[in-house]
């Protein structure tokens, strides 16, 4: 009864909490994102004195966000494709096949998440520079971020390929499939899952990423992040940083929200099936 | 294992993990090899310790190393020593349960530089902070909480975003642990504090180690955080090392890279050793 | 006075109703089982006296003193769990002593009573080693003596055998009533296993839907079960219903069923007119030529060794009786007679 009781105060406590810390921040940013220049939000008034959408339309129109929009969403499905690609023979081979080393090979496949953004991005540019192939930003963006999320595709795909069942590849066999048809029906439906959240994650972790499209990608290559840094930083203008901010928020919170539902359908606790 | 065996093996792992190893390794190289002098982009290229010297013996390069070491360590004990109580307490499901674990995880789905910003328009000089201590007559007149000297704003950016991570790695372990091994530890005299002393901290210390490594190694390579929010009169060493970089000294951000990284290194294995230490706690 | 009593206990969850209205008392030094099949409320009868589940009525009291609010860890009783619940970061020696640290029972005492265990459940060579270096046995030694060490006045089983294989499970059967007795504790026993039940117990409780359906020792239950439940549940019997036609001052009672009159005799008057009734497989004689004679068609033989299996169809009433008599076939006719003290009367239909 009373831990029963002492679970609600916890819970109200919490709820108006997160509520505040949630809830305030963005309703700040919504209501400073509306601020019309011709009358500027003092501190004396509780909501701007003058609100329209021009700070939208103009960050829009007069800024390089729509540049950077497009840098973005180009950037980050070609990095998860580009990810998944290259990660998935390594996790077939972590997943499928027993060899001496695999632990070491597991670990290191997480070392671009060890080694800090900044380390690599600066000493990126360096060999970039070495070769000459500093010119081409996009590409040299997009490898490398293939590159530093691989681990998550590699960790994600291994996963799924060990949780493809042996009995059901040799029933394949057994019913006399070729090995494309091996693959769609025994492979395919269990690795589903994986490939969707690795997609996904890669996607998010390429559209959020700072230090690589900073330090590659400057002066003259602009992706949401390092146009948000920008404004935030020498020519701070709050409204046009809130617009800013608000417009990289919003596809996350989707995108994670599939995310969620994804993962608990890879729950391997649901599809293992073998007691 | 034949020998067409491993060949297969290899020629799978080559474009995934060897691609990892290869590039992270040349990036690794290219710094350890610029900070003794290589591969210099301006001058002859050959080795030397003088940037190492010289860089050693910069104030502004200690003060980093332990302004950075100071961000790292705090961020990653207080995203855990928060993670912690709120992952016990949501072991077990109860109503509401699945909507605090949302709202709790939600700060994984906002951009670090948002955060950022949502964080310094709430505590500026006009913010609703300031506004509502002066309504409340806490304060008399607004006080100036950005880019504070000990860098508070910085910590609550990286437990705000980091402490979901925690949350996330430590209730998988809290969850693991069986109800049964919590009621036999009850049932032989065991009250909640050293439930959770004996019981769940020593099962529960890998996941923690793990947050807090990477945790320290995040914060410890903090740039954004710190430009928005930090204090303007230090620098941190990711800074430091874009500062170099930008100024075309290859071989000093190479040093200091270098040192990032032996920092990171060194300082999870310490921070592994001490909290395995601590939380082991055997009986006694 | 020592031991565990209960007084209308009650146990409800949302609209189930786990533990309706139990009371029962279980004295110093007895052991008791708690049998019925899964969600007969047995568990939660046993968290009830563990201190896990607070009743929604009724009270506990152990030893004379009221513990009904009290929490598990300020209770004298030791429960060995069904997955034997050790700390996997602990070392054999370390889960044994865990309760008595706890407890903060001096060296001295602690050293003597871990001895004693340590030297009664031959766990001597296993100190060092952590759970999962054992064997399902073992870990099972050292679940039991974690709770033996606690010297406490009532130690609970939760089905600790389940997990065991059958001839493991004979051989710590025996030691666990052994060092019951050597210890003097009072016990409660949980199990669905009623051959468990049978062999170890002092009194055996059959549960069901919530309920104590009879508290009685072993060969009561099989003897004299009081319901078709309990007769159904402990053994095999051969349960019919019965019209009473007549009775006497002696015991007798004349009865119609659908294999024909039968006399019965069990010392205790019929419930109503119309009973239940239940006779043993084992109690047909096929040598006697005495009262109850019948006689049906073997349908199924199954040979068991030391007695044979015979389903038998006496015009659409299908029943089983057991013989010593191997040559019997599938399609003979066979013919018996049921002593009349044999046929127990059960509940009365409504």
């Amino acid at each position: 009864m009373s831990a029963q009781r002492l679970n609600q105060i916890l819970l109200v406590l919490l709820v108006s909490l997160t509520a505040i810390w949630l809830i305030v921040p963005f309703s700040m940013a919504i209501l400073w994102s509306l601020v019309d220049p011709a009358e500027p939000w003092t501190a004396d008034k509780l909501v701007p004195p003058v609100m329209s959408f021009y700070r939208w339309q103009d960050m829009w129109e007069n800024s390089s966000l729509q540049t950077a929009l497009v840098n973005s969403y180009l950037l980050a499905p070609s990095a998860a494709i580009a990810a998944l690609a290259l990660a998935m023979p390594t996790a077939f081979a972590l997943g499928r096949i027993r060899f001496p080393g695999r632990e070491v090979c597991k670990i290191l496949a997480l070392l671009p998440l060890i080694v800090p953004p900044f380390v690599t991005s600066i000493f990126f540019t360096s060999m970039l520079y070495q070769l000459g192939l500093h010119t081409w930003r996009f590409g040299a963006i997009l490898f490398a971020h293939a590159i530093v999320f691989m681990p998550y595709a590699i960790r994600i795909m291994t996963v799924s390929f060990e949780q493809v069942r042996s009995d059901h590849i040799d029933a394949a066999r057994d019913l006399g499939a070729s090995a494309w048809a091996r693959w769609k029906v025994a492979y395919l439906p269990a690795l589903k899952p994986g490939i969707f959240a690795s997609l996904l994650i890669v996607f998010i972790q390429s559209i959020e990423e700072f230090a690589l499209a900073f330090i590659v990608g400057s002066p003259d290559f602009t992706t949401i992040p390092t146009l948000l840094y920008g404004t935030l930083g020498q020519d701070f203008v709050r409204p046009n940083a809130a617009v800013l901010s608000l417009i990289l928020v919003v596809p996350n919170v989707i995108l994670m929200l599939i995310l969620e539902r994804l993962l608990k359908s890879a729950n391997p606790a649901l599809s293992s099936g073998k007691g | 294992m034949t020998l067409r065996k491993w060949l297969l093996v290899l020629s799978l792992l080559t474009p995934g993990i060897g691609l990892i190893v290869a590039f992270i390794g040349v990036a690794v190289y290219i710094a350890a090899a610029q900070s003794f002098g290589y591969y210099n982009l301006a001058g002859e290229s050959s080795f030397s310790l003088e940037f190492w010297d010289r860089m050693l013996d910069r104030k502004v390069f200690s003060r980093a190393v332990m302004y950075s070491i100071y961000i790292g360590v705090i961020s990653a004990f207080l995203s855990v020593a928060f993670a912690y109580p709120l992952a016990i307490w949501l072991r077990k499901p109860f109503p509401g349960s699945l909507a605090i674990g949302a709202m709790l995880k939600a700060p994984l789905l906002v951009h670090g530089l948002v955060v950022a910003f949502l964080f310094i328009n709430v505590i500026s000089y006009h913010g609703i902070l300031n506004q509502l201590l002066q309504g409340i007559g806490l304060w008399d007149e607004p006080h100036r909480l950005q880019n504070d000297r000990n860098a508070i704003g910085v910590l609550i950016l990286q437990t705000w975003k980091n402490m979901p991570f925690a949350l996330l790695l430590l209730t998988g372990a809290v969850q693991s642990i069986s109800d049964d091994v919590l009621n036999a530890a009850r049932d032989l005299g065991a009250g909640s504090f050293d439930r959770f002393r004996k019981v769940i901290a020593p099962l529960t210390v890998s996941a923690m180690q793990a947050a807090l490594i990477i945790i320290f190694i995040g914060a410890l390579a903090d740039f954004s955080f710190q430009v928005i929010a930090g204090p303007t009169n230090r620098q941190s060493l990711s800074q430091l090392m874009v500062f170099f970089k930008d100024g075309g000294r290859w071989n000093d951000a190479a040093v200091v890279g270098v040192s990032l990284m032996i920092i990171a290194i060194a300082g999870s294995a310490l921070l592994a050793a001490v909290s395995r230490i601590v939380m082991r706690g055997r009986i006694a | 006075m020592d031991g565990i009593t209960a007084g209308n206990l009650k146990m409800v969850f949302g609209d189930f109703v786990a533990v309706r209205d139990v009371s029962f008392e279980v004295a110093a030094g007895e052991f008791v089982t708690l049998l019925g099949p899964s969600g007969c409320g047995k568990t939660t009868l046993l968290k009830m006296i563990s201190g896990f589940l607070t009743p929604t009525g009724g009270t506990i009291h152990l030893s004379g003193v009221d513990v009904t609010r009290t929490p598990p860890e300020k209770r004298d009783t030791a429960l060995c769990f069904q997955s034997y619940a050790l700390f996997p970061h602990l070392s054999v020696l370390e889960n044994l002593e865990f309760g008595l640290r706890q407890k903060r029972v001096p060296p001295a005492e602690r050293r003597q009573r871990l001895d004693a265990v340590i030297d009664n459940l031959d766990l001597a060579l296993h100190l060092g080693k952590l759970p999962n270096q054992l064997s399902g046995g073992q870990q099972q030694r050292v679940a039991l003596g974690r709770a033996l060490v606690m010297r406490p006045n009532v130690i609970l089983f939760d089905e600790p055998l389940s997990n065991l294989d059958a001839k493991l499970r004979d051989q710590v059967r025996i030691e666990i009533r052994r060092i019951q007795r050597d210890f003097g504790l009072t016990a409660i026993y949980v199990t669905h296993d009623q051959a468990e039940a049978l062999a170890m117990s002092d009194r055996v409780f059959v549960m069901n839907g919530g309920k104590i359906e009879q508290a009685d020792t072993p060969e009561e239950l099989y003897s004299a079960p009081k319901t078709s439940f309990v007769a159904d549940f402990i053994g095999s019997a051969n349960v019919l219903e019965a019209d009473v036609t007549s009775t006497n001052g002696n015991g007798d009672v004349e009865l119609s069923t659908p294999l024909g009159p039968l006399k019965a005799n069990s010392g205790a008057p019929p419930m109503g007119r119309k009973v239940k009734i239940c006779w043993r497989p084992e109690h047909a004689d096929l040598t006697a030529t005495g009262e109850n004679r019948l006689s049906a068609r073997v349908t199924h033989r199954a040979f068991q060794g030391h007695f044979t299996d015979l389903h038998l169809d006496d015009g659409g009433n299908g029943y089983r009786i057991q013989t010593n008599q191997p040559s019997i076939r599938e399609g003979d006719t066979v013919t018996f007679s049921l002593r009349s003290d044999q046929i127990v009367l059960l509940e009365a239909l409504a």
